[in-house]
């Protein structure tokens, strides 16, 4: 992202003013319109809102009505202009009447919706000025509408068609140049802002179009230089060193060395720990694109279109993977004793109050959420041995995502805090936070804010489909786009909020995060009920229980809504007992096919070093922890299904980093066959193609274990060593082995 | 409004979550069903924006509806807002076969969240209006009801719409019948001293 450094802080921070002060006029724009309709349909006073907008009411807009032109449809204010600073009467504030003296009513138009080529043409208004709000809408969210060739082209054929005009009509020269100047000026503002919409690599299109353009029309100008300076990046970018795609995975694949020393909960530095997550979010934070939140690319985006919203699903896979980690670190060392246990939650809840305080709001929530997954939070002997304080302060947190009213609580904290200095807002109630920040006072340094990233991706979505993309004659409805502007903006003042963090980087930190196992959803469920044993018996055993339930459904049928159109027979439920079935059968296809769960982890491979088989014989508790999982981790027999989580590492003919072994934790289960495994496995190393392509072997002291091609993987692994194992591309040679033969003999 | 409005009374809240897939057409449902409070302006970020006043079966209630659409990539936050809802909407659509199958996933999360066999789910198809691209069948949809043991209903949020206050009455009835209700609050209670202590 070497362009975004190179516009550097200064820019940003005016880019911050600028849409601070842009929200600020979007909002007053609407308000008196809001004002009408709101009085009647709403039933719940909602002046909390007028308090959190970074606006001030301007009483002055009045709005006047709609004006529709060829391809455009405006919305026209009458603005009062003061000429002297009224007295301060009563009559002033709400009449109509005003002394010619003190006002002047100007009327000021806005488009609403219009075609792509008046939407450029507004870039300038009326007088040919540069009218920033709509610039900064229209930059942020042309491409939803419009290609970014499309819009250059329009724009440059604009600036092309006013200088023609000039040696025709002599008389308009100074709007002609004023209209002009703006062009050049939005120009600007979108180079520097928007760098990556002229990236389009290998040629860079657009950039040499604009280049042509100004060797033709303004050589040597400013803008001129910047293009040629544009151009000098990207392709110095393309020629020398490409910056690797994996932010995350990046430090783990250079760790060489030093694989012993290293965190292992609870036993870690709390503050250390939350400035180095920040660091984490902050740099994803940064380089979020706005514009790839918006409803139009996100939430509409399928499977083909995902690298649009590259930086948006990087931040959602950072804060999955804390969230892993949280239920990973609790769970999986089953022989933990539940006060060890209890102390592994307590050190994330003061991981999580130092988030608080370094107003980290991703991570936060992230560590709260994994503290709230069923298998962490269905632990109740272990949150029963938790110190009443860490309990309140879990309580105290988990409330700042409370997901009642809209997110209430969370929306007035990031208003409150997003662009301030430091954390200084608690609820009435919240003792233990309350006493922390009195502890801390104000702090030295201020901080960023990092903000929870999905309420805004289920604000734009929201926007996205409730309001139609364009109105009657298709024209692009612009309204819907100043209202997503108002959500972006307040996303670009965080990130100029976000620079205020200083936090240098610990690579023994990173190693530690990429070392963690990340169980999927099934394995976490599973070493939970191992933990503690869930209270009823398993539902299969209960079938009657269901029967009774369907009835009741089957029963309700009847009573259809008086408000529904259907017939009753649109709602259906029948009375077999096939839930038994569905629940087994649920199992295995989420076993069959990747679930999002392993999908979010698959970018959180498990880079380690190659811990040399006989080193970890030797030393069974390892500081990391890891290696007792891997060894047999017999399941009680009493409670939950019999499983392994044995390690696979995947080895390919392309010759080995040095030393540095991937490897992922898979669980194994009693019925599973080699095919099975060979699948599950393909899955979490991210493989593709026919599990028969590959093998398995155990990885034994002196030799390896081939598994026949169709045995029952949890009889036939030896577990008298470590649970490790190799997959391989077959060859063809190998093909005689696998039919039930096992290459070395076992001992 | 011609009809007499809600009763004044403390109403009670009953929370609805829709859950499925990104892209099946879940927040084109709930602002379908809010869609008649925005008259001509919209803001996603005020408190009261998903929360109406339903009355279903001479009974009214406050309908909170809770629906993340947008957020369902953040797979490890759906089991806490999962706590909360008193019934779910499993939505699908009937052009994303995927979609179908991974409604069984939503199912299986909710009954070990709520560490029940049973809780009050109506299942939706949705997009039923896209014909031409409908990849999955009325008696598929069915079936899969069937053996998740919840209703079934057919919806669409496009103009005219179809469906889609029922589904949200039909939810809410649900709650009311489902027998462990009572059981749930008791719970629920005891549960929560558990944590506080």
């Amino acid at each position: 992202m070497l362009v975004r450094g190179c516009a550097g802080g200064e820019l940003r921070h005016s880019l911050a003013e600028r849409t601070k002060a842009l929200a600020a006029r979007c909002h007053a724009l609407r308000s008196p319109a809001r004002a009408d309709q709101r009085s009647a349909e709403r039933r719940r006073p909602r002046h909390r809102k007028s308090q959190t907008r970074w606006y001030v009411k301007q009483p002055t807009w009045r709005l006047w009505g709609e004006e529709r032109v060829d391809g455009a449809i405006y919305t026209v204010y009458l603005k009062k202009v003061r000429y002297h600073r009224p007295t301060r009467s009563a009559s002033s504030e709400s009449d109509d009447e005003i002394s010619h003296l003190e006002w002047e009513t100007v009327r000021v138009r806005f488009v609403k919706a219009g075609t792509v080529e008046r939407l450029v043409e507004a870039l300038a208004t009326d007088d040919g000025e540069l009218e920033s709000t709509y610039v900064n809408v229209f930059l942020a969210t042309y491409r939803s509408f419009a290609e970014c060739t499309r819009v250059l082209d329009l724009l440059l054929r604009r600036y092309e068609a006013l200088a023609a005009e000039d040696v025709v009509h002599t008389t308009a020269v100074d709007t002609s140049l004023q209209h002009r100047k703006t062009l050049v000026a939005c120009l600007h503002v979108w180079l520097d802002t928007y760098p990556e919409d002229f990236r389009q690599p290998p040629h860079h299109p657009a950039l040499q179009q604009l280049l042509a353009f100004t060797q033709l029309h303004l050589p040597g100008s400013e803008l001129h230089l910047k293009v040629l300076q544009k151009l000098a990046i990207f392709s110095a970018e393309r020629n020398g060193s490409g910056v690797g795609g994996g932010v995350c995975l990046a430090p783990g694949m250079r760790l060489t060395a030093h694989h012993t020393s290293t965190y292992r909960l609870p036993h870690v530095p709390h503050r250390h720990f939350a400035e180095q997550l920040t660091r984490m979010d902050m740099e994803l934070f940064k380089k979020l694109v706005p514009h790839q939140c918006l409803g139009a690319v996100w939430s509409r985006r399928d499977k083909d279109r995902s690298h649009d919203a590259a930086t948006v699903s990087a931040t959602v896979n950072q804060f999955n993977a804390v969230s892993f980690r949280v239920i990973s670190t609790v769970l999986v060392e089953p022989n933990l004793k539940a006060h060890e246990r209890a102390d592994i939650l307590a050190s994330w809840l003061d991981i999580a109050r130092e988030l608080r305080v370094l107003k980290n709001f991703s991570s936060l929530k992230a560590i709260i959420s994994g503290l709230q997954s069923n298998p962490v939070y269905r632990l109740r002997k272990t949150w029963a041995l938790l110190q009443k304080e860490k309990s309140e302060l879990f309580d105290e947190l988990a409330r700042i995502f409370s997901e009642d009213n809209n997110r209430w609580a969370q929306r007035e904290l990031l208003m409150r805090e997003g662009t301030a200095k430091f954390a200084d807002t608690v609820g009435e109630n919240d003792r233990q936070l309350q006493k922390l920040l009195h502890e801390r006072g104000s702090p030295g340094v201020s901080h960023g804010t990092i903000p929870y990233l999905g309420t805004f991706l289920t604000d734009l979505t929201m926007i996205d489909t409730a309001i139609p993309d364009t109105v009657a004659d298709g024209l692009i409805n612009f309204d819907k786009r100043r209202k997503e502007f108002e959500v972006l903006a307040q996303i670009k003042l965080l990130q100029g909020a976000a620079n205020a963090y200083q936090l240098p980087p610990d690579p023994m930190f990173d190693r530690w995060f990429d070392s963690v196992i990340v169980l999927d959803d099934r394995e976490a469920y599973q070493l939970s009920c191992q933990i503690e044993p869930p209270t009823n018996p398993p539902k299969e055993r209960r079938p009657k229980k269901m029967n009774d339930c369907n009835n009741q459904g089957h029963r309700k049928n009847d009573s259809i809504a008086s408000t529904s159109s259907s017939n009753s027979s649109q709602f259906y439920c029948e009375t077999d007992g096939i839930v038994n079935n569905a629940w087994k059968r649920d199992s295995l296809e989420r076993r069959a096919s990747p679930t999002r769960l392993s999908h979010g982890s698959s970018s959180s491979s498990l880079p380690s070093l190659d811990v040399s088989l006989s080193s970890a014989n030797s030393n069974q508790k390892q500081a990391n922890g890891k290696t007792s999982i891997a060894s047999p981790a017999h399941a009680n027999s009493r409670s939950g299904p019999d499983f392994y989580i044995i390690r696979v590492t995947f080895e390919s003919d392309c010759a080995e980093t040095e030393g540095v072994v991937l490897y992922k934790s898979i669980m194994l289960s009693n019925n599973e066959r080699t095919p099975q495994v060979i699948r599950n496995a393909m899955l979490k190393l991210n493989l593709e193609g026919d599990p028969d392509g590959y093998t398995l072997a155990q990885v034994l002291p002196d030799r390896e274990m081939l598994l026949p091609s169709n045995a029952n993987v949890y009889y036939a692994v030896n577990t008298a060593y470590n649970l490790n194992f190799i997959l391989r591309p077959r060859k063809p040679q190998q093909d005689e082995l696998t039919n039930g033969k096992v290459r070395g003999k076992r001992p | 409004m011609t009809r007499p409005g809600p009763p004044n009374e403390n109403l009670p809240t009953v929370k609805l979550v829709v859950v499925g897939d990104g892209g099946v057409g879940k927040s084109a449902i709930t602002i379908q069903f809010f869609q008649k409070l925005f008259v001509t302006d919209y803001d996603p970020t005020i408190e009261d924006s998903y929360i109406q006043h339903t009355e279903v079966d001479g009974q009214w209630c406050i309908l909170d509806v809770l629906d993340t659409a947008g957020q369902e990539e953040f797979s490890a936050m759906r089991e806490q807002y999962m706590r909360k809802g008193d019934g779910f909407l499993l939505v699908y659509s009937v052009t994303d076969k995927q979609s179908y199958e991974n409604i069984r996933h939503f199912h299986t999360q909710i009954l070990r969240v709520k560490d029940r066999e049973s809780y009050p789910m109506l299942l939706a198809a949705n997009k039923v209006d896209l014909v031409a691209a409908r990849a999955v069948g009325e008696e598929a949809g069915r079936e899969l009801a069937r053996q998740l043991a919840a209703p079934y209903i057919e919806t669409s949020a496009k103009e005219p719409p179809l469906n889609i206050d029922a589904a949200f009455h039909e939810l809410v009835r649900i709650i009311r019948n489902h027998p462990q209700q009572e059981e749930k609050q008791r719970r629920r209670r005891k549960f929560g001293k558990c944590t506080l202590l």
